[in-house]
């Protein structure tokens, strides 16, 4: 009924429609460009990482001076493990076992030079060890203890300490074949026992030496009369690293880690935080033009009160004279909508060649939450709009 | 009843009051007697009323928003006293606004009426810059444009001389005729308009 448009439209103020127009299409891009750029970082974020291989995360208590002098315990408590553990981002969770006996390692013949050093040992379960080898297992007849020493060791002694003193470098194949002697000592002189040990990988994971389980169990049997400590290092797998709580959690418990593994974690969190900042502005944004939306439809409305009466005194139902407002709504939004996504496409458009800038592969296409997002508000400011427009013609009409 | 001094109306102190389709009231009262309240209790604007009032068997109080658009587009038409037209709007598409609701009538035939009434050079003016005659005019063929079982004109006639209404009368009731609608015209004075079939004193 072009009638009924021609005056009901007549009625309205161009300025604050535009405003309410330009101030939702503004927030929307602000929050759809936010969005889109949150997904891109995301994707770049776990594509740098291998999704196969989850993050293995060795953590450990902070050393303070009260450590130094005896007053409190470096371990994690029994409590502490099982809190970790708790953890949504822990999937799993392994503390360390160490030796409770003293531990020597020296080498004898002529091959190499002499040496003897007191040793320490831990022990983790297999699956968080990144190192697989055959020799890897403990056989009390055979009497060969297997050991993994970090690649970190290895790349000191090559790189830093062999050449400054004149010696050889040594390749990880030749060190494994050497051969040494390994002692546990058990309480009281002369309770020993040599054993040959054996280097069969280098871990680039942990940064301990380590030892097979069953090794370490039974030898604390044997020779164990250490009083038992709280394991000093915690390992917990999380398939998520990224995820910005690992971190938050570490801090609030004054944990420590190799922080360099929680890059991204960490990068997550300032992105999160710009990111909700960001959609926090456009929610303003959005709710204010949302209200002069309302509101200038209200006034249309009301400045158009008599005419209303007048129509529904003529038997326009209220239904009906609602009609060329809620058109008139339609199409700012399906406006606003068309722009908004337009506008996003383009700014997505320049991301990404600034990205490829950065060799970042990220994607130019918009993602799909991206138009659900769109869709789902405009739905929700139209349904609201409409909601107040038939409610306030319904008031002027019988 | 009103809540106004209603002392000896015909209308506000019955007891109760038939109208019936097919007959033309004219209800003739001095200024305030409660002549457009009348109608439009009955057209469904004024709801301040004490009594029952009843349209077919429905109470008017209990008659929704929906059936009273469905009545004032096919059973009930008023001509206002107010006229209601739309200033903006040419005095065609004043009438056309109604009738476009129902398409009664067609175009030729709405020319033909305001040819009847002298307003014919006038449709295609704003309807504001018409004289309130003029006005009049247009808001009686607008309420001619839709069926109706009853038509209420409320002194649409107040500012027509003598010959234009009683043409327009003529032509009322015609219309009310082709359709077996009755009319309840009101007006300040004695109207000497012809073939009324009852007349009630306000």
């Amino acid at each position: 009924m072009r009638l009924l448009y021609q005056i009901l439209w007549k009625d309205h103020s161009r300025t604050h429609l535009l405003g309410a127009f330009l101030g939702t299409l503004a927030g929307f891009v602000l929050l759809l460009a936010g969005i889109q750029f949150y997904m891109d970082i995301k994707s770049v974020l776990s594509e740098n990482r291998d999704l196969l291989d989850p993050e293995y995360i060795v953590i450990n208590k902070k050393v303070n001076i009260g450590n130094t002098l005896g007053l409190s315990g470096g371990g994690f408590t029994e409590e502490e493990i099982a809190e970790i553990e708790a953890q949504p981002f822990a999937d799993q969770v392994a503390a360390f076992n160490s030796n409770e006996f003293p531990v020597q390692a020296y080498t004898e013949g002529d091959q190499v030079p002499n040496f003897i050093t007191d040793l320490f040992f831990e022990a983790i379960p297999d699956e968080y060890i990144d190192v697989k080898s055959e020799d890897w297992q403990w056989d009390p007849e055979e009497g060969t203890i297997p050991v993994i020493i970090p690649q970190d060791y290895l790349n000191l002694y090559n790189f830093g300490f062999a050449p400054s003193q004149g010696l050889p470098q040594i390749p990880k194949g030749v060190l494994s074949m050497i051969n040494f002697k390994i002692r546990l000592q058990g309480q009281g002189r002369g309770n020993y026992d040599d054993y040959n040990g054996r280097i069969v990988g280098f871990s680039n994971r942990v940064s301990s030496i380590l030892v097979p389980v069953d090794f370490l169990e039974w030898a604390n049997d044997k020779y164990g009369y250490f009083k038992k400590n709280d394991p000093a290092q915690v390992i917990l797998v999380s398939k998520d690293p990224t995820d910005p709580s690992i971190i938050r959690f570490l801090e609030e418990r004054g944990y420590d880690t190799i922080r360099e593994k929680l890059k991204s974690s960490r990068m997550n969190i300032i992105l999160k935080f710009v990111i909700s900042f960001l959609v926090l502005v456009a929610a303003i944004i959005i709710g204010l033009a949302f209200l002069v939306f309302l509101l200038s439809l209200q006034l249309m409305i009301s400045r158009s009160a008599d005419k209303i009466r007048r129509l529904n005194k003529l038997g326009f139902h209220y239904r009906e004279i609602s009609r060329p407002y809620i058109l008139l709504l339609m199409l700012l939004m399906a406006g606003i909508t068309g722009l908004s996504l337009l506008l996003t496409y383009l700014l997505a458009g320049q991301l990404q060649q600034r990205a490829e800038a950065w060799s970042l592969n990220i994607s130019s296409s918009l993602h799909g939450i991206i138009y659900g997002t769109a869709l789902g508000l405009i739905l929700l400011i139209s349904l609201a709009n409409i909601t107040a427009i038939l409610i306030s013609t319904k008031k002027l009409c019988k | 009843m009103l809540e106004q001094d209603t002392s000896g109306s015909e209308v506000w102190e019955a007891d109760s009051i038939l109208l019936e389709q097919g007959k033309s009231y004219v209800v003739e009262a001095p200024s305030g007697r409660g002549k457009t309240s009348l109608l439009s209790v009955i057209y469904g604007i004024r709801t301040d009323y004490q009594g029952l009032v009843f349209f077919d068997d429905r109470d008017l109080v209990s008659l929704r928003s929906k059936e009273w658009s469905q009545i004032r587009k096919n059973r009930l038409s008023f001509i206002f006293q107010g006229l209601e037209l739309f200033d903006d709007l040419t005095a065609l598409e004043n009438i056309r606004l109604k009738n476009r609701i129902t398409t009664y009538h067609t175009d030729e035939r709405i020319k033909e009426m305001a040819l009847m009434l002298g307003i014919d050079p006038f449709l295609n003016r704003k309807a504001g810059i018409l004289s309130f005659g003029q006005q009049q005019r247009v808001a009686i063929i607008r309420a001619l444009c839709q069926p109706f079982d009853f038509l209420l004109a409320d002194e649409c006639f107040s500012h027509m001389d003598r010959d234009n209404s009683l043409t327009a009368y003529q032509l009322i009731r015609a219309e009310c005729e082709a359709r077996n609608a009755g009319l309840i015209l009101t007006s300040l004075n004695e109207t000497g308009l012809p073939n009324t079939d009852v007349s009630l004193k306000l």
